[in-house]
Formats: structure tokens, C-alpha cells, sequence
């Protein structure tokens, strides 16, 4: 009986002795080695947004290659796996759902469309999951992502820049240069990322001098655009703003030369990949956008970021893959500091969203911190599509 | 407003030359073939990529695209239609089936890897893609404020000429007297001879065929090829076309395809873009009600 008391004693000194050495590890280095962080993205691989949805995927799976190569997370490797939603609202909130609850998935990204976003974010939030947007750019994605309800969501993050800033940016750029009088903006009805836009455009352009001769709506599954497009011709306006995404923008421009008209083009994010400058092509030059990033950016992870993206997919990398190679240098950062249990998962979640806020890295987008609403604060590039499926810098704004 | 006419007549050309395949499957079979919208992109997109990916000239493209809907034809007749018909099923299992070999023919394209036969997909991340610049002289004429470009233009007598030789086919050939044999009565049309069977997978296949071709002439004209040009818009209205015109009928589907372009381009100039879409499908509502069967509907002995 003596023996058995010092044997349970001795256990007892050796349990206390393993907690001990688990709690001062500060980091969690010990207790990461040999496990896995489980991230899910839900990306637009295929459907309208498979215009983006690739681009982001490559770049993701280049940090995570990165990383794991360096030895991972404090010794766990990340394990990414990416859902294509199609594009579809309802098959992007059945994605979560399942990557939440059944795959027990630390923390999401995506999804890439505003659209889908307003689906998948409230419920992440309501899961209690944190999820990071890499791609959203619309109204009320963070920090109010049950609105109307403006309570600030907890779990909801972004890493893209939103088109609050980047519009106005980019009309009061094109204004300074150009002084334009007057616009049409044509915006597709059904689809979030565009009718935001449309109403930023609507918003903003007083404010600069430009009277707003007609909106233009039309649904996002229109075949033929051409009406629409004749429409805003025969208005004879200086600009025409398009907000839409996917393969639209570069319909409509192609569809207005056409017509001969010969005034400037304004947009969105939704022209800030060299796939829908490469669909304008010749018809599309001289488009202006802004945007999160630009490939000649000097900030210090930059260059190092743009030569392995080229080694790795033998092209450019463009702002989605780089939002979406900082969405995982972001969570793997915020990961190797939230002390992970790797056994108490709701209890991870809590603790990777409590990181999240104080990420303070470097990123091919720039330094990067999350504001109290969780949005990005950044540098806005102000681009024009160059006619041959690329870009060309036109201004830098400096995050003021 | 003559651009916007111009507009509506190229538009309509796409509708009605779509709507024709719904018609005239519908015409024989009473049935909805729903996977003729993929069928109509499967015109545009084989077309694409033996342009793009096999260096072929558009002539041969277009007539192994052409080729390549009309035995799509088949595999609906064998897979999707002919099984059911022999089990006696009602018409709503030929319509899911058809929907259910839509879908996997729209996932077959976009899931199409580089070194895969739709690489195009994927080739620059993009999902919609237009031919080649230079494969076709298109040169663009404006004259008198109106701007008229050749492949658009092509579009209309391209349309016409398909529907005349259809008519003719249908009004003055064996092959057409069969076919509306067979749309009255297949199982009189069985007793007089006729191989129903083979009837009714030749008129699968024609409507297959003119399928594709309306996806070619759309992808062309349009400048737009991606795996949903088929379902996300033309597929609804070419219901509502063949609705309009009479159901079955090939003269129908024409006028109806050129009447709904008209309407929707009337219904954006004078209403404006807000409410353009309902006001249309208004219009067409209350032509309806007033004439149920459709302009040129007809009894079942007249169809086709």
C-alpha cells in the first residue's frame, strides 16, 4: 500500500513536471512539433470568380509550401485544402459549414466574391471561427458582417483592400490628371462586389466635379451587354465606371470601342488581375483601377515573394495571389504565437483570433496590421492596364 | 434608337437559331431537351480550343465543333432519352435527365487541365475567352451614327439561310415528312414503316448540331466563350421563345426569337435599365394570355 502511495506520488510529481514544461514554453514550441494546423480556403475556382479564385489558391499554397519547407509553424505543419464554391452563394456557405464543423478546420479564408462572403462570414462568426477574406473588397464585410446589426464581428478578418478606399482613390487621381466633368456608371444588379461598387461610385463622384449622366444596370448573366453598352455611348460621357467582375468589364470595353467611343475607363478591384487586362486586351488599355499591390512595389518581402511565385508557376503573380500569400503568412504567424493546445479546438480558434489582431509582419502587400476593425490599412497603387495583359504604375498613395 | 434596333435583330438571331434545337425536339417528343444549353456551349468551346490548343483553321474548327454537338445528339438520345422512353416514363424524367447530363457537360469543360483538350480554361486563370483577333477579317463600318461590325452582321443572313434550309428539309424531304409523321402519331408512323427510333435520334441530332452552331456564331460575335454561356441567360429565354412562338413550332421559334430581342431592347430604351427585364417578360405575360398557344401554336397535327 506504502509502495503503491509513493508510486502515485511519484506519477503525480511527473504529471505536474509535463504541465509545467508545456506552460512555460511561451510560444507553444514543444507542444506544435509533430502536429498540424488545419486551414480551409473557399475559393471561386471555377464560375465568375474563377478569374480570381486560381490566382489566390497559387498563392496561398506557395506560403504554405514556404513555411512547411522552414520547418513549419514552430514544428507543425500546415495543411491547407482549398473548396472551389463555383461561385455559388449557397454552395460557398455549405463549403464552411462543413470545413467548420466536420472538418474541424482551425481557421478559413475566403470566400473570394463579396457575394458569397455575405453568406459564409456572419456564419463563421456565429461558429465562432476565425476567418480571414483575402479577396472581398465590398461594403460591411468587416467589421459589421451581420448588417444591418453593426455589432463588430469578432472572428471576421480581411486582408484585401476595401473599395471604399479604392474607388475614391482612384476617381480623385483621375480627376487631378484629367478633369473629367462627366461619367455613366454601369453596374451589375444582382451581384454585391458591383452594386457596392456602384454605390461608392454614386457616393463619390459629386465630390470631384462629375456629373453622373445615367446608371446603367443589368443583371450579371446577361449574354449580350451590347444594349447596355450603347446605351452609355450615346450619353457621350468622359468616363465610363464599370464595378462588375469576372469577364464583364473586359465585355463592355471591348463592346464600346467598338461603338467608337474613345473616353477613359474607371473600375474596380474586379480589373486588378492580368486575366481580365488580358481579355480587354488593345480595347482595355489605358483602364484604371486601384490597387492593393503592385508586382514593382518595393517593400521587403516583395522581391523575394514575386521571384518565387515566377519559379514556382512560371508567370506573374498578381494582387490576388499576393493577398492570398499573405492571408497564410498571417495566420501562421498569428498560429506560432497563440500557444495552440492542438486538443481544445474551439478553445485554438479563440486563441488564433486573439493573435490575429496583433499581427505585425512584413508582406508583399507591406507592413501589415490589422486595424481595430479588423480591415487593412495599406499603401493604394493606382494601375492601367497596359493593352497587353499587364499593368503599368500610374500613382502611389501612401496610407495616410 | 437604330443601333439599339441593330441590337436587338443581331441578338435575336442568337435566340431564335438556339430556340429552333428547343423546338424541335419538343415538336417530336413533347419533350424539354435542358441540355441544349450545354450543348450550345460544347459548340463554342470545342471550336475554341482546336483553334487555340490544335492550330486548326475556324472552318475546320467550326464543322468538328459542329460535328462534335451532333454526336452529343446521340449520347442524349441513348443515354438521356431512349432509355426512358422505352420504361414508358413520364416527360419530367426526360427533363431531369437532360439536366443531369447538362450539368456534367458544363463540369467536364471547366474541370479541363493544361495538356486536357479545354486547357483554355485554365491557361491564364480566365473562365471566359474570345477566338483570336486575327483569325477572321471583322472589320467594323460606321455609317450613319450606326455601328455595324461584320461578324454581327454575319450573324442574321447566316440565321435566315439555316432556318429556309430547315423549313425546306422539314416541309419537302423524306426525312421531313418522316419527322412530322412521326411528331403526329410515332406509333401510326411505326405501323406505316417508319423506323421511329432512328427519327427521332436524327432530330436530336439536327437540333443538336444547330446547337452548336448558334454557340460558334455566339462565340464569334460575342466575344465570350466560358462553360456557362448556354445556362446563365440564353437558357431561360430560349423557353420563353418557344413559348412565345408556339410550342414546337420551327417558324415560331424564329419570329419569337427576333420578337423577345426586340422587346427587351424596346423595354431598356424606353423604361430604362432598371425595369427593362420585367417589363419584357410582361409583355410577353400578356401575349400569352392573350393568345395561350403562342403566335404560331398549333394543333399537335400541325407542329413543325
Amino acid at each position: 500500500m506504502k509502495r503503491e502511495r509513493i508510486i502515485l506520488g511519484l506519477l503525480a510529481v511527473l504529471v505536474l513536471a509535463a504541465c509545467g514544461t508545456t506552460s512555460t514554453s511561451g510560444g507553444g514550441g514543444n507542444s506544435y512539433a509533430g502536429k498540424t494546423i488545419k486551414l480551409g480556403a473557399i475559393l471561386s475556382i471555377t464560375g465568375a470568380g474563377g478569374v480570381y479564385g486560381p490566382q489566390s489558391r497559387d498563392g496561398m499554397n506557395l506560403a504554405v509550401n514556404e513555411i512547411n519547407k522552414a520547418g513549419g509553424v514552430n514544428g507543425a505543419m500546415i495543411s491547407l485544402t482549398v473548396n472551389d464554391d463555383a461561385s455559388d452563394k449557397a454552395q460557398s456557405a455549405r463549403l464552411a459549414q462543413t470545413m467548420i464543423e466536420q472538418d474541424q478546420d482551425l481557421a478559413l479564408l475566403g470566400p473570394t466574391l463579396s457575394n458569397s462572403a455575405v453568406g459564409v462570414h456572419p456564419l463563421a462568426e456565429s461558429l465562432k471561427t476565425p476567418i480571414l477574406a483575402v479577396s472581398t473588397t465590398g461594403i460591411h464585410i468587416v467589421p459589421d458582417c451581420n448588417f444591418p446589426d453593426t455589432t463588430p464581428c469578432k472572428y471576421v478578418f480581411r486582408d484585401s483592400l476595401g473599395e471604399e478606399t479604392a474607388i475614391p482613390d482612384n476617381i480623385k487621381s483621375y480627376v487631378e490628371d484629367k478633369h473629367p466633368s462627366t461619367g455613366v456608371l454601369l453596374v451589375a444588379q444582382d451581384d454585391k462586389f458591383s452594386s457596392d461598387g456602384g454605390t461608392i461610385v454614386q457616393n463619390t463622384v459629386g465630390q470631384y466635379g462629375i456629373t453622373l449622366l445615367a446608371t446603367i444596370k443589368f443583371s450579371k448573366t446577361e449574354a449580350d451587354l451590347s444594349p447596355y453598352v450603347t446605351q452609355a455611348v450615346q450619353k457621350k460621357p468622359d468616363v465610363i465606371f464599370i464595378t462588375s467582375l469576372g469577364g464583364i468589364p473586359a465585355k463592355i470595353m471591348t463592346e464600346a470601342r467598338k461603338q467608337g467611343w474613345t473616353g477613359q475607363f474607371l473600375g474596380g478591384n474586379g480589373f486588378n488581375t492580368a486575366t481580365v487586362s488580358k481579355q480587354a486586351g488593345a480595347d482595355g488599355k489605358g483602364a484604371r483601377s486601384a490597387s492593393a499591390w503592385y508586382i514593382g512595389n518595393t517593400f521587403t518581402s516583395n522581391a523575394a515573394f514575386v521571384s518565387a511565385y515566377r519559379a514556382a508557376y512560371s508567370k506573374d503573380p498578381d494582387q490576388f495571389a499576393a493577398q492570398g500569400y499573405t492571408g497564410i503568412k498571417i495566420l501562421a504567424d498569428a498560429a506560432k504565437r497563440a500557444n495552440l493546445t492542438f486538443s481544445d479546438l474551439a478553445g485554438d480558434r479563440d486563441k488564433l483570433r486573439a493573435a490575429m489582431e496583433t499581427v505585425n509582419i512584413d508582406t508583399p502587400l507591406g507592413p501589415f496590421q490589422f486595424t481595430s476593425d479588423h480591415d487593412v490599412k495599406q499603401t493604394v497603387w493606382v494601375i492601367a492596364m497596359d493593352g497587353q495583359g499587364g499593368f503599368t504604375l500610374v500613382h502611389e498613395i501612401k496610407a495616410s | 434608337m437604330g443601333q439599339q434596333v441593330l441590337n436587338a435583330i443581331f441578338i435575336g438571331s442568337i435566340y431564335a437559331l438556339f430556340a429552333v434545337g428547343y423546338t424541335l425536339v419538343f415538336g417530336v417528343l413533347d419533350i424539354l431537351n435542358l441540355a441544349h444549353s450545354a450543348v450550345f456551349m460544347l459548340g463554342a468551346a470545342v471550336t475554341y480550343s482546336l483553334v487555340v490548343n490544335y492550330n486548326q483553321s475556324f472552318v475546320v474548327a467550326a464543322v468538328l465543333g459542329i460535328a462534335a454537338c451532333a454526336f452529343m445528339g446521340l449520347v442524349i438520345e441513348y443515354v438521356c432519352l431512349r432509355p426512358l422512353r422505352r420504361r414508358r416514363a413520364p416527360p419530367i424524367a426526360a427533363l431531369i435527365s437532360t439536366i443531369g447530363l447538362a450539368l456534367i457537360i458544363v463540369a467536364a469543360v471547366e474541370q479541363g487541365r493544361p495538356g486536357s483538350f479545354f486547357a483554355w480554361l485554365w491557361v491564364d486563370g480566365a473562365n471566359s475567352v474570345r477566338f483570336p483577333p486575327n483569325m477572321l477579317p471583322n472589320p467594323t463600318w460606321h455609317v450613319a451614327g450606326l455601328t455595324l461590325e461584320a461578324t454581327k452582321v454575319a450573324v442574321v443572313p447566316i440565321t435566315l439561310a439555316l432556318m429556309l434550309v430547315l423549313g425546306y428539309v422539314i416541309r419537302f424531304t423524306q426525312f421531313g415528312r418522316g419527322l412530322r409523321a412521326v411528331a403526329e402519331n410515332p406509333r401510326a408512323a411505326s405501323l406505316m414503316g417508319l423506323d421511329v427510333d432512328r427519327m427521332i435520334a436524327l432530330t436530336v441530332v439536327l437540333s443538336s448540331a444547330l446547337g452548336g452552331v448558334a454557340g460558334i456564331l455566339f462565340g464569334l460575335a460575342l466575344s465570350d466563350i466560358s462553360p456557362y454561356i448556354g445556362r446563365d441567360s440564353l437558357e431561360i429565354r430560349g423557353l420563353a421563345v418557344i413559348v412565345l412562338g408556339g410550342m414546337g413550332s420551327v417558324p415560331g421559334a424564329v419570329v419569337g426569337g427576333y420578337l423577345l430581342g426586340l422587346i427587351e431592347v424596346l423595354a431598356l430604351v424606353q423604361f430604362g435599365s432598371n425595369v427593362h427585364a420585367g417589363v419584357a417578360f410582361a409583355a410577353l405575360f400578356l401575349m400569352l394570355v392573350l393568345r395561350p398557344q403562342g403566335l404560331f401554336g398549333a394543333q399537335l397535327h400541325e407542329r413543325l
